[in-house]
């Protein structure tokens, strides 16, 4: 069997996935995004010297360049963390079959290298050489240099493979990293140690001496060996997973006085906190309550509060959005079970509400901390959050009965469209940009406090309602029932 | 306690199930057996109500399933890894199930210590989420949360396909004793016709979704089902 032979296996498996199981206008816009994003990244590379003598003028971009490159691998291998998954499992079906093991293992780390994160760094980094170095430095020098660049890559790219296999990583790596770049930048700012002067004398000395260039290549190699023999002596499924920790059992005793709701709460809980691609969106949700202290100053300083709205939609609801979208999808692989428990549909559909406003209760009570920019910042963020919990949450509830698409939890999020139709692009427009909408004509036209007032009241009058709301709800639920169960049963 | 009537499901054309009345009464173990397309667990899903079937009704204790909610209080069912959590470690999804039906911590514990014996010390204590158990260990959490709730009406697809041979042996004495002390009715279908002879009152032999034979349980249903399923 031949490395091709596998990698075809692979093609077939990409292009037969579930996900790519899609309809042609997704596919056709999803085509588009990519290409808009790989478009993007090479114009940055062609644009970037221009860039470059723009924000700094006076100096050699080649210099500005090479003196981040440090950076660059340094939050390169964060992402890697992040984003890179182990190709480990898809050679299980091939492990008794009559395949040499060496060429398992060739197709092992061949597979792994095919990866959006080392294929981008490519569109920035040979545009820019074609562009800047050849000029100045000469063909040899060219070369050399985006030889070691790739050698780079690999390099990095194998030491994730590696400790990600011994199973070391942990989120610790992911901070230990953080705070050696945050230090390095430090050093830099109070003057201490010039690292991006060592960075840029480094690799300026690359383009002088090419030779230097067998450096990073002998590194790229040591690493492709080290990884490549622990795999050698490690090609047992059980050995090429990570290890996995002893699980306790849990229970959320506060919930415990809610009764059945309470319980429905807390398995939606432990189903966020314990597979993976629920956790990703969570911590999304987390990130995006940052987002205040990159937009709030600017807007609040120009005074335009129609889009401090929308900022504050996205902060206090935007888990709505996130986990709504996939309501009773998360639960698909056990949807049969939740319809033949002893489970009343009333409860089952008021303990998601009661999700929503406690997540979206805690977003909104972190976020109140913004006040301290701004007053106005507190009546917008508290319509924004009664608008949240009152109108979107039924919204999201609603839209989710037409969700039939079955979805696998332990995939990450990342770049993950599995389950996403046309309808969760459609509602995602509709509850963010409806009311900004609103907000935008009444405060233009009215007044503040006239759009103020308006939102939070179609939020209250939501909130009052929810009682026949739900009964509806429950109604909707009800008859596309055994839609969305025939649905999730379809893997 | 389950009455069928004109029940009819096909999907594209091809029919999956085709039952014109059946009378199912409680403290009945029926056995359901049939080759596989015969509409079994199509059949199961609708008793369920997790399909709608074309044309026809199911009443459980003489109201609808498809309408009222009331069933699910006494009914329990297992069918496919579908059923379970996988991300509950096993104790945590008998609590669940416990809890859904007012069973208390304490009642499920002395419940699950009565099964000690069947989980053999696989299950138990052991540190890991459901998903990472073998499929024969699924399908005994499965079961036994199943049981749990101490239902009226207990619905098994194929249990004993997935166990080994001593739980098989063990299940087939823990239906016979559910069925005779508390008057629970049991539907399970196999296709050990072995097992299924010895443990069910009540045989019916599905076909295309079809009941083509209402027969006793016992030696001579044993019998006619190897006349039946014997190659031509």
């Amino acid at each position: 069997m031949t490395l091709s032979t596998f990698l075809a296996h692979q093609w077939h498996s990409f292009w037969r996935a579930r996900n790519a199981n899609k309809s042609l206008v997704l596919q056709i816009i999803l085509g588009i995004f990519y290409l808009l994003v790989f478009l993007e990244i090479a114009g940055l590379g062609i644009f970037l010297p221009y860039l470059i003598k723009e924000s700094m003028p006076g100096k050699d971009p080649v210099v500005v360049f090479c003196s981040y490159i440090i950076y660059y691998f340094l939050v390169g291998l964060l992402f890697r963390f992040q984003l890179q998954e182990l190709p480990s499992l898809s050679i299980q079906p091939y492990l008794t079959q009559n395949i040499k093991r060496s060429s398992m293992l060739r197709f092992l780390n061949v597979r792994s290298l095919v990866h959006v994160i080392n294929i981008l760094p490519l569109f920035v980094f040979i545009p820019f050489s074609v562009d800047v170095i050849l000029p100045a430095y000469g063909s040899i020098a060219t070369i050399c240099f985006l030889l070691s660049m790739l050698a780079l890559v690999v390099n990095n790219h194998f030491l994730n493979m590696y400790i990600k296999r011994k199973s070391i990583v942990s989120s610790w790596w992911f901070f230990i990293i953080v705070i050696v770049i945050a230090v390095l930048k430090g050093f830099d700012y109070f003057k201490i140690i010039f690292f991006e002067k060592i960075s840029d004398s480094v690799f300026i000395g690359l383009l002088h001496h090419p030779w230097l260039c067998s450096i990073p290549l002998a590194l790229a190699i040591i690493t492709f060996l080290i990884n490549n023999n622990y795999l050698r002596s490690h090609l047992y499924i059980e050995e090429l997973v990570s290890e996995r920790k002893l699980k306790i059992s849990k229970n959320y005793s506060f919930l415990d006085k809610y009764g059945d709701v309470g319980e429905m709460i807390a398995l939606d809980l432990k189903l966020i906190f314990r597979n993976k691609r629920p956790k990703s969106l969570i911590i999304l949700s987390g990130v995006i309550l940052l987002y205040g202290f990159i937009f709030y100053p600017k807007y609040l300083e120009t005074g335009n509060y129609n889009m401090l709205f929308l900022f504050a939609l996205l902060i206090t609801g935007l888990f709505i959005s996130n986990y709504g979208q996939f309501l009773f999808a998360w639960q698909s692989s056990h949807f049969d079970g939740m319809m033949s428990y002893n489970i009343n549909m009333k409860q089952y559909i008021r303990a998601k509400f009661l999700l929503f406003v406690t997540v979206c209760s805690l977003q909104f009570l972190i976020a109140s901390f913004y006040g301290f920019m701004g007053w106005h910042i507190l009546p917008i963020q508290l319509a924004a959050f009664l608008y949240s919990i009152g109108v979107n949450s039924f919204v999201t509830i609603y839209a989710a009965t037409y969700n039939y698409k079955y979805l696998n939890l332990s995939k990450s999020a990342n770049m993950n469209f599995q389950g996403i139709g046309a309808l969760q692009w459609l509602q995602f427009l509709l509850i963010s940009f409806g009311p900004v909408g609103v907000f935008y004509l009444l405060n233009k036209f009215v007044g503040f406090w006239a759009a103020i007032i308006t939102i939070s009241s179609l939020g209250i009058i939501g909130l009052a309602l929810n009682e026949m709301i739900i009964n509806w709800l429950v109604g909707q639920f009800n008859i596309r029932k055994h839609k969305i169960l025939e649905g999730f049963r379809e893997r | 306690m389950i009455s069928i009537k004109n029940l009819q499901k096909s999907y594209k054309g091809i029919t999956a199930v085709d039952i014109d009345t059946l009378e199912i009464h409680a403290g009945e173990i029926i056995g359901l057996v049939g080759n596989n397309g015969a509409g079994k667990t199509t059949f199961f899903r609708l008793l369920l109500d997790l399909i709608r079937a074309n044309s026809g009704e199911i009443l459980s204790k003489g109201n609808l399933v498809t309408i009222t909610e009331e069933w699910k209080g006494y009914t329990a069912a297992y069918i496919d890894d579908g059923f379970l959590i996988d991300y509950f470690t096993p104790e945590e999804y008998f609590y669940f199930v416990g809890k859904l039906n007012q069973l208390s911590k304490g009642d499920v514990d002395d419940f699950l210590n009565n099964y000690e014996v069947f989980f053999d010390g696989a299950i138990l204590k052991k540190g890991k989420y459901i998903r990472d158990f073998s499929k024969g260990n699924q399908f005994k959490i499965g079961i036994i949360a199943a049981l749990l709730t101490n239902p009226e009406l207990l619905i098994l697809d194929e249990p004993f396909a997935n166990l080994d041979p001593t739980s098989q042996l063990r299940l087939v004495d823990m239906i016979k004793k559910m069925a005779s002390d508390h008057r629970m009715c049991i539907i399970v279908s196999s296709h050990d016709i072995n097992h299924v002879s010895e443990v069910s009152s009540r045989i019916l032999l599905m076909e295309k979704g079809k009941i083509i034979k209402d027969i006793a349980g016992g030696e001579a249903a044993y019998d006619e089902m190897v006349e039946y399923f014997k190659v031509k």
